[in-house]
């Protein structure tokens, strides 16, 4: 197998593998600074930064030998200037030499950074990249105590709107093309270019022509630097405020993995989180725009109908006592429960079990398809996270809702803003007794007759199964008001989260949403109606369904965390060809 | 409104042409720039947008290129555009002096154009003349080299007259007279 010797270290690689030096040594889990390399896309080698010593052994033509020195050991030809180890590929028995082990390339890595800064307006205290900003990280560990250019600095335009939803500043930009060759390579909108030369060069559209890619946002997560930044979060939180939790994007059909950054328990922002299965490194800029619904219109303490059409909040048990009451002054021929492909697996599993207990057997769900809305690449026309995880577990496909709700007359919805999205329409709840467990306010929680709040994904644990029916799971990032993050082992903690009590002024009760899951609400429901049935967590509840379900068979959280997401489709075509 | 541009059909014809050239259409950029200027007089933007039109690339690509080189105008530009070197020999041999004499004798800045549309001064990187500096092109096309006041006043007075001056050509030295030293 090639051998390859970094820092008097061996290491073997494949033959074939095309991997440049630089990812070869990050994979190693050691580092070599660098700016404009992007794993996923081409490697210009502009910015320098990732220069090492390199050389390859010396063979004797006639025998093919490595020619020794007088000490035995190969002789190295050294290539005559230091390479930009990005895009500089693998030979057999190459050596390679980064600052850890020479102080020619700590030098020369140091004074490039020298020369990237002549310009950078260092302005770190009022940039929001700060405290996740490769160039600040790398000055620190790699860069000059100090700069020997004491000239002006060149200016540049500064908060120049690009597009809707991503603002330049020129001046703090290194010119890394890492943003043109998104849009070159990956969105392919080709958008945006460097314009001008030398010291005044920075990226922009076309004149009279805007940055509005659906994917534009991307740019500003790889900037290495704080040049490209979110309209929307700009000034909103620094880094080191938030934490952060892997969770999944709920605006489309696809399973991106996200992150969502959470301070005081409302969530910031939101960023994609590497899945070489699903999304790579991207997301589409609507996924992002979702922590909206996390954070606002949610629907707090249970409200039910008492006079006319005016709705009231009530408390939790006058809530769970008049559902049971309902349920008990009909029969369950006369109940239709309606899953939900914007629901989770757990969730609508726990309805459909319970119901089906207590001797329902209509289950319905209506897909939410926008046809001609995706585009092959991560937005789907599946409008909804878990269209496939409802089907699978055994909920009916429904094309026409408002006629299966006609025969009803208890009506049971799970989490679907089905009057909002056109599905069903006012006038067919008219006369039916309707229950709907929602996450936020909208039209369809305004005209039901007992509204009861659930949990969104930025709340609890759970799992849905995206179109590719890969299943992934999300981790509760915001408390409720029966959450506890320090005491719940699934929640991180931000270092406002670990120094804060509920009595300092960066603690915000209102933020917590008085909701709980779904599940939750079925034990309630079920005890006061005397069924044998109680859920435990989350984690419980899908080794349940793992164990009843084929669909689901051996998908545990222990695997969704480990592997990143399982393919259902694989697992049962492997056991099928078996 | 924006004025809108079109090739003609002779134009079209030369970018055929050049297209050929090249096994991608990418490197036509220039070339094609070069024959909007000349059909137009400028590569504004909506110029740059019909090259890009014209050639089936990204609008950004070729507003990138034509950003880079001083010798493509991105707006109007006078009738003799001055383009007085400031790199480093020029620049060591006076190039500023000469950029700010222009720019008094004009009452223009560099990057500007006077009111009768007659010049435009533009302060520009060097133009590989090093050896006669400090120099200057007129409309990407003279040079004229080792410049003093003198000299430029001449020049501005002859170009008034739309006489543009003699390419100085100054040659290599040969190889015999070297070797004679
Ligand atoms: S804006 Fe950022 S990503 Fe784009 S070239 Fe500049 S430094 Fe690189
Ligand atoms: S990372 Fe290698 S040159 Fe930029
Ligand atoms: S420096 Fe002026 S022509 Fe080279």
């Amino acid at each position: 197998m090639p051998e390859i010797f970094i820092d008097g270290q061996r290491y073997e690689f494949e033959e074939g593998d095309d991997r440049g030096v630089l990812q070869f040594i990050l994979d190693q889990g050691k580092e070599v600074p660098f700016f404009c390399y992007h794993p996923a896309m081409s490697a210009p080698a502009n910015c320098r930064q990732c220069f090492v010593k390199a050389g390859t052994p010396v063979k004797d033509r006639e025998t093919g030998e490595f020619e020794l020195d007088e000490n035995g050991e190969r002789k190295i030809r050294w290539f005559p200037k230091m390479q930009t180890s990005c895009s500089l590929g693998m030979q057999d028995g190459m050596v390679v030499k980064t600052q850890e082990s020479d102080e020619d390339v700590a030098r020369a890595q140091k004074d490039t950074m020298e020369l990237i800064l002549i310009n950078h307006p260092l302005d770190c205290p009022i940039c929001d990249q700060a405290g996740e900003c490769p160039l600040q990280i790398q000055t620190y560990k790699y860069g000059p105590e100090g700069s020997r250019f004491e000239v002006k600095k060149q200016h540049k335009p500064k908060r120049v709107e690009l597009g809707p939803r991503v603002t330049l500043d020129a001046e703090r930009c290194i010119n890394c093309t890492r943003c043109v060759r998104f849009t070159d390579e990956i969105s392919e909108s080709h958008q945006l270019t460097i314009v001008q030369r030398g010291d005044k060069n920075y990226p922009i559209a076309a004149p009279g022509r805007e940055f509005n890619d659906p994917y534009s946002l991307n740019t500003v997560d790889i900037c290495p630097v704080g040049a490209l930044t979110s309209t929307d979060f700009r000034f909103k939180a620094r880094v080191w405020e938030m934490n952060q939790t892997p969770s999944i994007d709920i605006t489309g059909g696809k399973g991106t993995n996200v992150d969502l950054w959470t301070r005081d328990n409302l969530i910031m922002r939101i960023t994609p989180r590497f899945n070489g299965e699903v999304n790579d490194h991207w997301m589409p800029d609507a996924g992002r725009e979702a922590y909206k619904r996390f954070n606002e219109n949610r629907i707090s303490r249970p409200a039910i109908k008492l006079d006319g059409d005016n709705q009231s909040k009530t408390s939790w048990n006058n809530a769970i006592e008049t559902f049971a009451e309902t349920l008990e002054s009909h029969k369950p021929e006369d109940v239709l429960v309606i899953g939900s492909p914007h629901a989770s697996v757990e969730e609508n599993f726990a309805l459909m079990k319970v119901f089906n207990l207590w001797g329902v057997n209509n289950f319905k769900f209506a897909p939410h398809i926008e046809e001609g809305a995706g585009d092959g690449f991560l937005i789907t026309d599946d409008q909804a996270p878990n269209t496939s995880g409802v089907k699978l577990l055994g909920y009916e496909e429904s094309n026409d809702l408002s006629s299966e709700v006609s025969d009803a007359e208890i009506v049971i919805m799970l989490s679907d803003e089905l009057i909002d999205r056109g599905t069903l329409s006012k006038e067919d709840l008219k006369g039916k007794f309707s229950i709907l467990l929602s996450t936020n306010e909208c039209e369809t929680a305004a005209v039901v007759d007992l509204v009861i709040p659930v949990t969104c994904i930025a709340e609890h644990a759970a799992s849905y199964v995206n179109v590719e029916g890969r299943i992934q799971r999300s981790f509760p990032a915001k408390e409720t008001k029966y959450k506890d993050r320090s005491l719940d082992l699934e929640m991180n903690q931000g270092r406002l989260d670990r120094f804060g009590t509920n009595f300092d002024n960066w603690v915000t009760e209102e933020n917590k949403v008085d909701c709980v899951p779904a599940w939750e609400i079925m034990n309630q429901l079920a005890d006061r109606m005397g069924l044998e049935v109680k859920f435990g967590q989350s984690r419980e509840i899908m080794e349940e369904i793992a164990g009843s379900n084929p669909a689901f068979e051996n998908v545990s959280y222990e695997r969704m965390d480990n592997e990143m997401g399982i393919n259902l489709n694989t697992s049962n075509k492997q056991e099928a060809t078996a | 409104m924006e004025e809108t541009y079109e090739f003609t059909k002779e134009d079209l014809e030369e970018i055929e042409g050049i297209k050929a050239k090249f096994p991608e259409v990418m490197p036509a950029t220039l070339p094609t720039l070069w024959v909007a200027q000349r059909r137009f007089g400028h590569v504004e933007p909506p110029v740059q947008r019909l090259v890009a039109e014209t050639l089936g690339l990204p609008e950004s690509h070729v507003h990138g290129v034509a950003t880079f080189y001083t010798q493509y105008y991105k707006e109007r530009k006078g009738k003799y555009v001055l383009d007085v070197c400031t790199t480093t020999s020029c620049q060591l041999c006076g190039g500023y002096k000469m950029l700010h004499y222009l720019e008094d004798k004009l009452g223009i800045k560099a990057g500007e154009t006077t009111e009768d549309g007659m010049f435009s001064i533009q302060s520009v990187e060097c133009l590989g003349a090093c050896g006669y500096a400090p120099m200057m092109q007129i409309t990407n096309d003279v040079y004229v080299n080792n410049l003093t006041e003198e000299k430029l006043d001449k020049v501005i007075d002859s170009l008034k007259e739309g006489e543009m001056p003699e390419f100085e050509s100054v040659g290599m030295p040969l190889l015999e007279n070297i070797n004679d030293k």
